[in-house]
């Protein structure tokens, strides 16, 4: 079936986190200077501004910082999803990702839940991170 | 510009059709990125996932909410111009109001309307001049905490009202006792209260108990969104609260007028405010009677 929801648009920061991604692996910069795991990527640290990097696989575990529940789709391939949860999860390594709270009602997602990354295969291109409880 | 005499009037104008066309969405759907990948659109998304941090860290919700809800209502059906200007709403009507993006309930949101609003700015020497006694700035201020939601670590604030607040005060030399009125901008119910509590007029979780009562509403102590704001008369940005706070100060305001009309103060000091990109930026204007 053909995949209709919108789809991360790939640029030069941003190509290897997705390539982890298809492989099932969550990758971040890491600041070789200050130690900082960094999320959006970028060609500088934003805490002490070296260009001194590498890329880390992070655990995937981590916890819900906030989320919100859907009752309306803004578009209208997730009308099937309702109600949905995006969440922000604060990954044990530092960074704040957007995502969804999966295999868990919307009413059982709280602020500082326990959560592990979970993978969804949705094209031939893209593997989307999402989490369910730990 | 205007004390380099580079000109002599300057017009702040704003206007949109964003209730009858898709501009606000399509703008909104292009702000967002890749955050739709995950279905999170639209200017909701951002301020409840505010919200839904602020409701973990300190006491907030619907509970606070419906006051500014119903109380901006209030001055609404005053308001002759105000889109909601026949529509009461009672806290039932507010909890009753089906979820949208929660934690937030339709009326948790602000209108989408066609229309404009401008305001004109000059000298205090040219205004004297001219045919209404004009309202004078008397302190304004900026902060930026430019922190995207998605990435920030003090999600539940305080926002750039604490310091474009401080920055403003300082200039007006006045506190917070001083202030007899309040147009604050509010894209939702709960950037009424954040901001709030951000200036300083409560603690963090203490936004409930200051609102309870009718204090925001006709015959309050603190008056808020005299036209019914955002949320009941008009979206016009942060030109619905500086446009309100200087007719009231020009007592051209009809039945909604501060002072015994309204059962309320008559004012002599309205601090305004303006916020953008999701709590990004932030600006506060003090306005005096001239």
């Amino acid at each position: 079936m053909e995949y209709n929801k919108p789809l991360p648009k790939l640029n030069a920061d941003s190509k290897p986190f997705w390539s982890g991604c298809m492989e099932h692996e969550l990758r971040f910069q890491k600041c070789n200077k200050c130690g900082l795991v960094r999320w959006p990527p970028s060609i500088i640290c934003p805490k002490c501004h070296s260009r001194d990097v590498q890329w880390i696989v992070a655990s995937g575990q981590g916890k819900v910082y906030s989320f919100v529940v859907y009752h309306i789709a803004y578009q209208p391939a997730f009308k099937d999803d309702l109600p949905y949860t995006v969440a922000i999860v604060e990954l044990e390594e530092g960074p704040h990702l957007l995502t969804n709270i999966v295999n868990c009602s919307p009413d059982d997602v709280s602020c500082d839940m326990s959560v592990k990354v979970t993978w969804d295969d949705v094209t031939r291109e893209f593997s989307l991170p999402k989490f369910e409880p730990a | 510009m205007l004390d380099a005499g580079l000109c002599n009037y300057v017009v702040i104008s704003y206007g949109h059709n964003a209730f009858s066309s898709d501009s606000m969405m399509k703008m909104l759907m292009d702000f967002g990125g890749d955050d739709g990948v995950f279905g999170q659109f639209g200017a909701a998304s951002g301020y409840a996932m505010a919200a839904r941090r602020a409701m973990h860290t300190f006491h907030t919700g619907p509970e606070t909410w419906k006051h500014i809800a119903v109380g901006e209502r209030k001055w609404a059906n005053l308001n002759p111009r105000a889109m909601m200007y026949k529509r009461k709403m009672t806290f039932e009507d507010y909890y009753n109001s089906r979820p949208l993006v929660e934690p937030f309930r339709l009326y948790d949101n602000c209108l989408m309307t066609d229309g404009g609003r401008a305001i004109v700015i000059t000298t205090e020497e040219r205004a004297r001049d001219l045919k209404h006694k004009p309202a004078v700035i008397m302190g304004m201020g900026q902060h930026n905490t430019a922190t995207a939601v998605n990435y920030s670590t003090h999600l539940a604030g305080p926002t750039g009202a604490k310091k474009s607040g401080e920055m403003a005060f300082n200039m007006a030399g006045i506190t917070l006792n001083d202030i007899d009125a309040c147009e604050i901008y509010d894209c939702f119910t709960y950037t009424v209260e954040i901001n709030l509590q951000s200036y300083g007029f409560f603690g963090p979780g203490e936004g409930e108990d200051w609102l309870k009562g009718g204090t925001i509403e006709p015959g309050g102590r603190m008056p808020l969104n005299t036209s019914g704001g955002q949320l009941s008369e008009a979206y016009f940005m942060g030109l619905t609260s500086l446009s309100e706070a200087a007719m009231q100060l020009m007592g051209r305001c009809g039945d909604r007028q501060l002072g015994p009309k309204t059962n309320t103060k008559a004012p002599e000091i309205i601090l305004c405010s303006d916020s953008g990109g999701v709590s990004r930026c932030h600006s506060s204007f003090i306005l005096r009677r001239g």
